[in-house]
């Protein structure tokens, strides 16, 4: 059994509007992703901003209202209230978020950030308390004076790291990272994912990574899946995924990544560009009348993509793959 | 689980002590501190602190030794006594009764009921602009409908009509009819920031860590607004003084043998006191204006303690 199991979830939110502020339209935020997460992995969740990243995670840990489908964790579906709360859910599944300053309480000490979950959670003592902030703010790479400090003294690098140690205080099974670094620049940013790492070797924790960057995603994840306009349009392992790419929008992520050696700059502009063309003019082969995706279909056991089923299998065996 | 951590960092029991003390030392200064420096740094918020303060101490306690009922006697031998004769410090008025001791008395009514009416309504609508900003949806549509019939009533014929029907009705009663009135502002004030801040990710996180929604309202949200609390607040205390004021000035605030700051001013109704007899409403005028400029001062050195941009006073 997979620790969390997504099934045909859909978060749609509501447009009112006219002199009745009826519900006239909404905004399928997402609209019918399935995926599972397995124990002690890192599952990658990829696409351009709005296509409904943040709101997935955001339902995962229970803080969306779903509109339809079911999370199943332990095989209870945490979609509803009471599950949650007889769980305790959240002592088991936490989130670290994208806006690292704005997601701690600017009045709160870092002491009594880090020690929120622990008070709700593990009522320990007050000496015990203040030892495991310690440690937490010591595995994150922080120092003890920090303790003390408001969030606005700490630069956005150690912020999200006092975000992280909150996140790992009740030694959660799985952590939402909603974009955890991309507020960062490069080198912090390596140092950020290299202890989220360390910390999921020593804790055997699972991460749902969320990012627009699959250059990111490529050192953190197993297995990932694009996400477009609020559904999935790939998924697969990491060698799927940026070795046999089928959907056209996983390839223009994928000539999105920044290229480092400026010997190949004009190469990686020209594929970009010639990917560019290819979406543009083949929009039609790729998404339906509406312009939405299709339907995932299976081209091998671990990569599927959003395409009409011949489409497909024509793909993947231009591209070499086994078929399933 | 407490191992696993022990395993994974290299602080353990032994260093909480020496670590605390360390952290200690590198604190912030807390917010009380913080608007204490601003004080210091700015002299003329200072003086309006010192008079304000000092005022109310000196009206609070200085009535305690007037008695009330024999001040407020008829005794026609001082008839419009001038200022500074013998025993009559700022004079008498048309009932020869001591300006001077009403205008203390008359303070301390009318600042105790600007004060209770701040803390009632202002407790009130920060309560109400919280809790329906925070929950949105169906109970912020139902609190804002109350909000909204509360506003369409014509405040000051609702009071004046009360205060007639109201058989025997004193300063407490008097507060608290003025409250039903005087929450909504402030309501909408803390409801539509409260809609801003339930937005950010650190509600969002609260509510992860397992934080019910009341403290997550009040402790979480509500010290995030204290700025603006506290700003609010102050002017709306400057502001009530002036509530009761108005109404008794009118003659349908405190009643008559209850001195306030409006029922002196009132003297100013009879032509001959405006120019001839000035001691009798002059000194309550002048104490209006000058609580009023003070208090709306210190309201603007705390709006600036709460924002770090504007400070004026040394970090430390
Ligand atoms: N509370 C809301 N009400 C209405 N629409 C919303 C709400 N929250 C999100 N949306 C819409 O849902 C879509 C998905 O938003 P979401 O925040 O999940 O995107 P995202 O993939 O996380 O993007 P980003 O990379 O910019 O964070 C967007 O079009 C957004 O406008
Ligand atoms: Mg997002």
């Amino acid at each position: 059994m997979s620790l969390i199991e997504i099934k045909d979830l859909k978060v749609h939110y509501p447009i009112r509007s006219g002199f009745w502020n009826r519900v006239t339209d909404s905004v399928k935020a997402v609209d019918g992703i399935t995926f599972n997460i397995e124990a002690g992995e890192t599952y990658g969740l990829v696409g351009e901003s709005g296509s409904g990243k943040s709101t997935t995670g955001k339902s995962v840990v229970g803080l969306e209202k779903v509109t339809s489908g079911s999370i199943l964790y332990n095989g209870k579906d945490i979609t509803k209230k009471e599950n949650r709360r007889k769980l305790d859910y959240n002592r088991d599944v936490q989130m670290i978020f994208q806006d690292s300053l704005s997601s701690l309480n600017p009045r709160k000490r870092i002491e009594d950030i880090i020690a929120e979950p622990l008070r709700n959670f593990e009522h320990l003592s007050k000496d015990d308390e203040k030892l495991r902030v310690l440690q937490l703010l010591n595995i994150v790479g922080l120092d003890a004076d920090a303790l003390y400090k408001y969030p606005h003294q700490f630069s956005g690098g150690q912020r999200q790291r006092i975000g992280v140690a909150r996140a790992v205080a009740t030694n959660p099974k799985l952590i939402i990272a909603d974009e955890p670094v991309s507020a960062l620049d490069l080198s912090v940013q390596a140092q950020v994912l290299n202890f989220m790492k360390k910390i999921q070797r020593e804790f055997g924790i699972s991460y749902l990574f969320i990012s627009h960057d699959l250059g990111v995603v490529r050192h953190m994840c197993n297995n990932i899946a694009i996400m477009n306009r609020g559904r999935l349009v790939e998924i697969g392992t990491r060698e799927d995924i940026y070795n046999h790419p089928l959907h056209i929008y996983t390839k223009r992520l994928l000539a999105a990544i920044p290229e480092t050696n400026v010997n190949q700059r004009a190469a990686h502009r020209a594929s970009r560009l010639a990917v560019e063309k290819i979406y543009e003019d083949q929009q039609s082969k790729y998404y339906d009348e509406d312009g939405m995706a299709y339907p995932l279909v299976q081209v091998s056991p671990t990569h599927s993509v959003a395409l009409p089923e011949a489409i497909a299998k024509q793909l993947a065996s231009q591209e070499g793959e086994v078929q399933a | 689980m407490a191992e696993n951590f022990e395993q994974h960092s290299d602080i353990s029991a032994a260093d909480l002590a020496r670590l605390n003390q360390e952290a200690q030392a590198e604190a912030t200064p807390s917010t009380a501190k913080i608007i204490w420096n601003e004080f210091k740094a700015d002299k003329p918020a200072m003086a309006a602190l010192i008079i304000v303060v000092g005022f109310i101490v000196f009206v609070m306690i200085g009535a305690l030794f007037i008695n009330t009922p024999k001040m407020m006697e008829t005794n026609i031998m001082d008839y419009f006594d001038k200022p500074f004769t013998a025993g009559f410090w700022l004079g008498a008025d048309s009932g020869g009764r001591s300006v001077a001791k009403q205008l203390i008395v008359g303070s301390r009514n009318s600042i105790g009921i600007a004060i209770g009416l701040t803390v009632i309504s202002s407790t009130f609508g920060i309560a109400w602009g919280l809790i329906s900003g925070y929950f949105s949806g169906y109970i912020d549509w139902g609190m804002q409908r109350v909000y909204d019939f509360m506003m369409m009533l014509p405040m000051t014929m609702m009071i004046i009509v009360l205060v007639t029907i109201i058989p025997h009705y004193n300063s407490v009663s008097l507060t608290f009819i003025f409250s039903i009135f005087y929450w909504e502002g402030t309501s909408r004030l803390i409801r539509s920031r409260t809609l801003a801040e339930t937005q950010k990710d650190y509600v969002a996180a609260s509510k992860t860590s397992g934080t019910n929604h009341w403290k997550i309202i009040f402790k979480e949200i509500m010290p995030n607004i204290s700025s603006l609390i506290i700003v609010d607040c102050t002017l709306s205390f400057a502001e009530n003084i002036g509530v009761e004021t108005g109404l008794s000035y009118l003659g349908f605030g405190l009643p008559n043998q209850t001195p306030s700051l409006g029922t002196m001013i009132a003297n100013a109704n009879d032509p001959s006191n405006i120019t001839l007899y000035w001691w009798t409403w002059l000194p309550a005028a002048l104490e209006i204006v000058v609580l009023c400029l003070s208090i709306s001062y210190i309201g603007q050195v705390l709006r600036r303690a709460a924002d770090a941009s504007q400070r004026q006073g040394a970090a430390d």
